[in-house]
């Protein structure tokens, strides 16, 4: 009889076919591997969202260590119709984190899988298994002295690529677009089957991490936010270091100013001028990523006025805008790039460039020439300090990279943020044609009235911004139902005719993204 | 703990002397031996990104004394802006290492 003192169970699962699963996965795995005591499971359910904790407990978590055991484990989720989430490195915070999609699925934890497959320095590409951090990445490419660099997101250090590219998450150098850096990936489905894509078949092939598509129907970005799939090994590409690394800021001191920036912007982020994801940093992100907060200014309720921002910007040197960019290459590269870029600013007449010299080891200006140069840090976790109290949920809707759109986007948020006593702590990530507009919704959830504001804040945003035609790029597991409406019917029903094909009994993470077959009716 | 960690260093400098590959024979090894190798390499590659004096996301917890246990529950549990870890992220045996290193670091000056 397995012993259980967590008293969660899978969604339709009764307890003795629980137990029998249990069972089988102590034998496949070995007892260390299976947990169902509530005590250690309580670290997979650390959520910042707007929700109880029960809302996401798991029934138990697994870890697992090879293909074979993967592949054993959806064996028994079959056999006994249990629901698993699987992680990587979990650390998907105001995303969710490592908590599953709904109470009671079990947690396929591939932390401890976590090889190093292979990094390329002539072809510049790196393989690897589910649990690399970019910690671990960054330690083996500078004690061996690599000539390459990681693009990572901001809990870099241990954060990793397999868990943040299946959420398609972003970093900050040129190739800060994590998913479409990608090549190869290896997924075991639901019926045990072990698919590489790309290349990757090919029996003798060396070109899995070389060239994307493979051949016929590509399906990489049908594994990314879906659940057809566990990936359990992936590829990507690595940007080789460059002789020069030249960050710096540009400070803009009025909130209408981002008109300006953006159209300005654009050109040099699409002829390459500028190849990194810049950040366009609001106030209160620049705050928080440098350590203050909020109580170090204002303990009354609600949101913070706007005579307190500006003095927040009279006191510091922070702009209402704070700008980070970089350029890569040879001196003389960077040079003619520096002149080009320099030249646009002064013709436009704002904005207080601040290069590395004159920044020195400064923060926010460190974290962010780290964050570009492909440095791990967690200076960023600072904005979970604003209010405190480890309330946070990513707000992310896509815009064109035009100045009106975004300042269209910002006044929105912002309004409907005060309404609800909150912030507006915000960053544009800003690719050629599109941002993604990061917002980050903060508030203290050791206070059931706040975080039910923020609940209502959440959804009121969505709602909004979809109205205007808005959606997000990504979104925490309490609203990817809700998110995966914003979409469209066909798109759903398409989404769930692949689900039922390649995972009739829904045991892979139901939920995640909106797919799930014991819940969706066809519009 | 310090008997085996100069054994530690011992093999590595072997291997090192042997084998052409050997700072990724090396660092495999410590890895081997435990999950983070030490409490110090647990602290400059998990805790310390937060709590180092210089960073300061979260409060010093070097020369502290901080009890195992407190420090074990506050990883497992979290606490509000910080994330819980996992033992497949972080192990007992971990805990407890870096718990034994932090007591040997010098307590934080005061502040000014």
């Amino acid at each position: 009889m397995p012993e259980q003192n967590n008293a969660v169970l899978p969604r339709g699962v009764v307890q003795e076919e629980f137990d029998k699963a249990v069972e089988k996965f102590r034998v496949l795995l070995g007892k260390e591997s299976v947990l169902v005591k509530a005590d250690q499971l309580l670290p997979y359910n650390k959520i910042m969202l707007s929700v109880e904790n029960a809302a996401h407990a798991p029934s138990a978590a697994l870890t697992a260590t090879t293909v074979e055991q993967v592949q054993g484990v959806v064996r028994i989720c079959n056999e006994h119709k249990i629901p698993i989430w699987t992680i990587s490195t979990g650390r998907n915070f105001g995303y969710g984190s490592a908590a599953p999609s709904q109470r009671g699925q079990v947690i396929l934890d591939l932390k401890k899988m976590n090889k190093i497959i292979k990094i390329d320095t002539d072809m510049c590409y790196a393989l690897v298994e589910p649990g690399v951090t970019y910690g671990q990445l960054y330690d083996h490419i500078e004690e061996n002295n690599l000539p390459v660099m990681l693009s990572f997101s901001a809990p870099s250090a241990i954060a990793g690529p397999v868990g943040n590219t299946m959420d398609r998450g972003v970093g900050y150098t040129p190739y800060g677009e994590h998913f479409m850096m990608q090549c190869g990936m290896e997924v075991v489905l639901a019926n045990g089957d072990v698919y590489r894509t790309g290349m990757g078949g090919v029996k003798g092939s060396n070109t899995w991490q070389i060239f994307k598509w493979g051949y016929g129907p590509t399906l990489d970005g049908m594994f990314t936010q879906a659940n057809y799939g566990i990936t359990t090994k992936m590829g990507f590409w690595l940007m080789p270091k460059p002789p020069v690394f030249k960050p710096f800021e540009v400070i803009f001191q009025s909130e209408e100013d981002i008109v300006e920036i953006v159209d300005l912007l654009r050109p040099l982020r699409m002829s390459g001028t500028i190849p990194n994801s810049v950040v366009i940093a609001s106030t209160l992100w620049e705050a928080g990523s440098a350590h203050l907060r909020r109580s170090d200014y204002i303990t009354e309720p609600g949101h913070t006025p706007d005579s307190v921002i500006k003095q927040m910007q009279k006191d510091t040197g922070m702009g209402a805008w704070n700008l980070y960019a970089a350029l890569y290459g040879t001196q003389e590269q960077v040079d003619v790039n520096w002149k080009i870029v320099t030249d646009a600013f002064k013709r436009l007449g704002k904005g207080r460039i601040v290069t590395q010299e004159e920044a020195g080891d400064k923060q926010p200006f460190k974290y962010r020439a780290e964050l570009m140069s492909g440095v791990p840090n967690l200076q960023e976790f600072g904005l979970y300090n604003w209010r405190g109290g480890g309330g946070s949920m990513w707000f992310a809707p896509v815009s064109e990279a035009r100045g009106s759109e975004c300042e269209k986007q910002a006044r929105m948020a912002k309004r409907i943020l005060h309404k609800h006593g909150l912030d507006y702590v915000a960053e544009f990530i800003v690719a050629p044609r599109d941002m993604h507009h990061v917002i980050d919704v903060l508030f203290d959830r050791t206070n059931a009235e706040e975080t039910r504001r923020a609940d209502a804040c959440f959804n009121e945003l969505l709602d909004e911004f979809e109205k205007e035609g808005y959606a997000v790029y990504r979104v925490n597991t309490r609203f990817q139902e809700r998110v995966a409406r914003s979409y469209g019917p066909v798109k759903r029903d398409v989404e769930h005719a692949i689900k039922r094909a390649l995972d009739p009994n829904n045991i892979l993470a139901p939920g995640r993204s909106g797919i799930n077959l014991d819940t969706y009716k066809k519009a | 703990m310090s008997d085996s960690l100069s054994g530690k260093a011992a093999k590595r400098v072997l291997v090192a002397s042997v084998l052409p590959f050997a700072l990724l024979a090396a660092s495999t090894l410590a890895q081997d031996d435990s999950q983070w190798g030490s409490g110090k390499n647990l602290y400059d590659k998990i805790c310390g990104h937060c709590h180092d004096p210089k960073v300061g996301v979260g409060p010093v917890i070097a020369g502290r004394d901080l009890p195992e246990d407190y420090v074990r529950f506050i990883v497992r549990n979290g606490f509000n802006a910080m994330p819980a870890f996992p033992a497949s992220y972080i192990d007992d045996e971990s805990i407890a290492q870096v718990t034994e290193y932090l007591s040997t670091l010098p307590a934080p000056a005061a502040r000014p």
